[in-house]
């Protein structure tokens, strides 16, 4: 697994844009839970960066399919394949991930 | 496995971002271009006519602007680009130690001409003083421009190419290293088709190499050209531009066979201009190359002018493909047929965006293009968007796309008749792709391709991964 970020560097409602072995991700904190899902729509193959986070799912921005975060699977049409997810451990006050 | 953040990416609150981040082009220029800097300090390496200098400059500023704004919608946004970092690729003042490149058609054919680059610098040239018995200028594109000024400065980056097309066209106009120049003088015929070989050798290094070819009134040519690079690690940037010039009556036959490592970003601009009953036969075949995007012109400029346009698409791993093509019907009578063909593998991805143009003048037009695409994988991604621009009444314009995985029944049908898997598979893929071939008269390119397609396949992995497959379902 390797470090993507540290546990102090978000706080909950945040994310940020990482690239984990080149696949473009976002590391998503809500409260103490920490998600690593791939940074692309499963519909129309691009970035949801922006995507709203409603409960435990984000929210692609161009055609509001929504992915859920703990299993990728996509929750509404218009997408119907889930996104990548990574594996997530927090450890050493910071957050590793791996597909 | 390597993990990197995009350090300039801040945390943003939820609500902020739903709508309102900033691009990361914007917030960090360096990664998608170059800036002041290493353009000042790649013309200092230059030795060159001050009227090339004083065109570069020009371009530097449009790309200046052009590198500020958001990339056309239309044509990028199911490109992702970005992993892309330009600050890792710098152009080089020279060619360094000469190293013997692997070219799939410069090692089966007799050419009547052959230049290779390395690196964005002409190595070797040869077979030009037999072809200037003829008129014809066969060489390096730098060295061309400065001797015959008068007659190629009308035509390079101002006839089919212009610097402020889009970003890419920008960014080579103001930093190609070189390239190649064929200019066949009116009636004559270029026997022997001619060869390009353009190879990178060392890591890091853009190479902005160009293709300027222009066949004058009645005459013919062919020429085909090759990217390569010299090993399969290090990586590269290549923004490419290729104008092909058709004049009336004229007959171009133009191959490029992009073969790249898959750690090479290409970015090409390519557009031909076809006049009065000219004829341009182009070929596209893409097998490297990590990310790539061509943007392809088909200018047909006068009347009855025709196009035939084949594409010839090898995806594995994660590679990601990306054309658009247009199809541009400016006058009467005019004719086009595109025809592409994609098979992809593993995880890879090609996009293809196409469209046919027709102007007002261009009544009768007869335009078609098809985009089919033979999925191997599951993770495999494929977008095919044709398109119809009409603005005339009396024409005949046809276009359509599929996309579709290998018919289980097909093989089960071969096998029943004892062929084996692997060679039902192989059969099948050649199938797809022999319409594409049959359309190439030129034997070196269909027998080139035919190798390189099964040597790619790895058709013993590829049965045994389908073969698995197949237990699973069941």
């Amino acid at each position: 697994m390797e470090r993507v970020i540290g546990t102090d560097e978000l706080q909950s409602g945040e994310r940020r844009s990482v690239f984990i072995d080149e696949i473009p991700a976002l590391v998503i904190r809500i409260e103490d839970q920490w998600f690593v899902v791939e940074d692309v729509c499963s519909h129309d193959g691009q970035p949801m960066t922006d995507g709203e986070l409603i409960d435990c799912s984000l929210v692609c921005p161009r055609h509001s399919a929504r992915f859920d975060l703990k299993t990728g699977k996509a929750l509404c049409m218009p997408a119907t394949e889930a996104i990548r997810v990574f594996k997530v451990e927090v450890r050493d006050n910071a957050v590793w991930a791996a597909l | 496995m390597c993990v990197w953040l995009i350090a300039v990416e801040e945390c943003i609150d939820v609500e902020e971002m739903n709508g309102k981040a900033m691009s990361l082009a914007a917030k960090h220029p360096g990664r998608i271009g170059f800036d002041i800097e290493v353009f000042e300090q790649f013309l200092s390496g230059r030795r060159e006519a001050d009227w090339i200098t004083a065109a570069r400059r020009d371009a530097f500023e449009k790309y200046t602007q052009l590198l500020a704004q958001e990339l056309p919608a239309e044509e990028f946004k199911r490109l992702d680009l970005r992993p892309f970092n330009a600050e890792l690729f710098r152009p080089v003042s020279d060619s360094g130690e000469l190293e013997a490149v692997s070219a799939l058609l410069g090692e089966t054919s007799d050419y009547g001409g052959r230049i290779v680059h390395q690196d964005g610098h002409a190595v070797e040239v040869s077979g030009s003083d037999q072809l200037a018995e003829k008129g014809i200028l066969f060489g390096e594109l730098q060295a061309m421009l400065e001797q015959h000024r008068e007659l190629l400065e009308p035509f390079f980056m101002r006839r089919a190419v212009s610097p402020d097309a889009d970003r890419f066209s920008a960014w080579h106009a103001a930093f190609w290293t070189g390239g190649t120049l064929l200019y066949v003088p009116r009636n004559v015929e270029v026997e022997l088709p001619l060869h390009s070989l353009i190879t990178s050798t060392r890591n890091g290094v853009a190479d902005f190499s160009h293709t300027l070819i222009i066949v004058d009134e009645g005459a013919r040519a062919t020429l085909l050209e090759e990217t390569a690079s010299a090993d399969a690690d290090s990586a590269g940037l290549h923004v490419g531009c290729v104008e092909l010039i058709v004049e009336r009556d004229a007959q171009l036959r133009y191959v490029q066979l992009q073969n790249w490592n898959q750690k090479t970003w290409h970015f090409a601009h390519q557009a031909g201009v076809v006049e009065n009953n000219g004829t341009l036969q182009w070929t596209v075949v893409g097998l490297g190359s990590r990310v790539s995007h061509i943007h392809q012109d088909i200018n047909l400029a006068g009347r009855a002018s025709s196009a035939e346009v084949n594409g010839v698409t090898f995806t594995s791993d994660r590679q990601k493909l990306s054309y658009y093509t247009q199809q541009h019907h400016q006058q009467q009578g005019t004719r086009s047929d595109l025809l592409y063909r994609e098979v992809l593998r593993d995880e890879s991805r090609v996009i293809w965006r196409g469209m046919i143009k027709v102007d007002i003048p261009a009544q009768q037009t007869d335009g078609y293009q098809r985009s089919d695409a033979l999925m191997l994988s599951e993770e495999a991604r494929c977008d095919s968007i044709p398109g119809l621009e009409i603005e005339a009444d009396d024409v005949r314009c046809t276009h359509g796309s599929t996309t579709g995985r290998v018919d289980q029944d097909q093989i089960l049908y071969c096998m029943s008749r004892g062929i084996t898997r692997n060679e039902a598979m192989h059969m099948i893929v050649e199938g797809f792709f022999q319409e594409v071939y049959d359309r190439i008269p030129i034997p070196v390119v269909r027998d080139t391709l035919s190798q390189t397609v099964q040597k790619k396949l790895g058709i013993e992995t590829l049965a045994a991964d389908v073969m698995s497959a197949d237990d699973e379902e069941f």
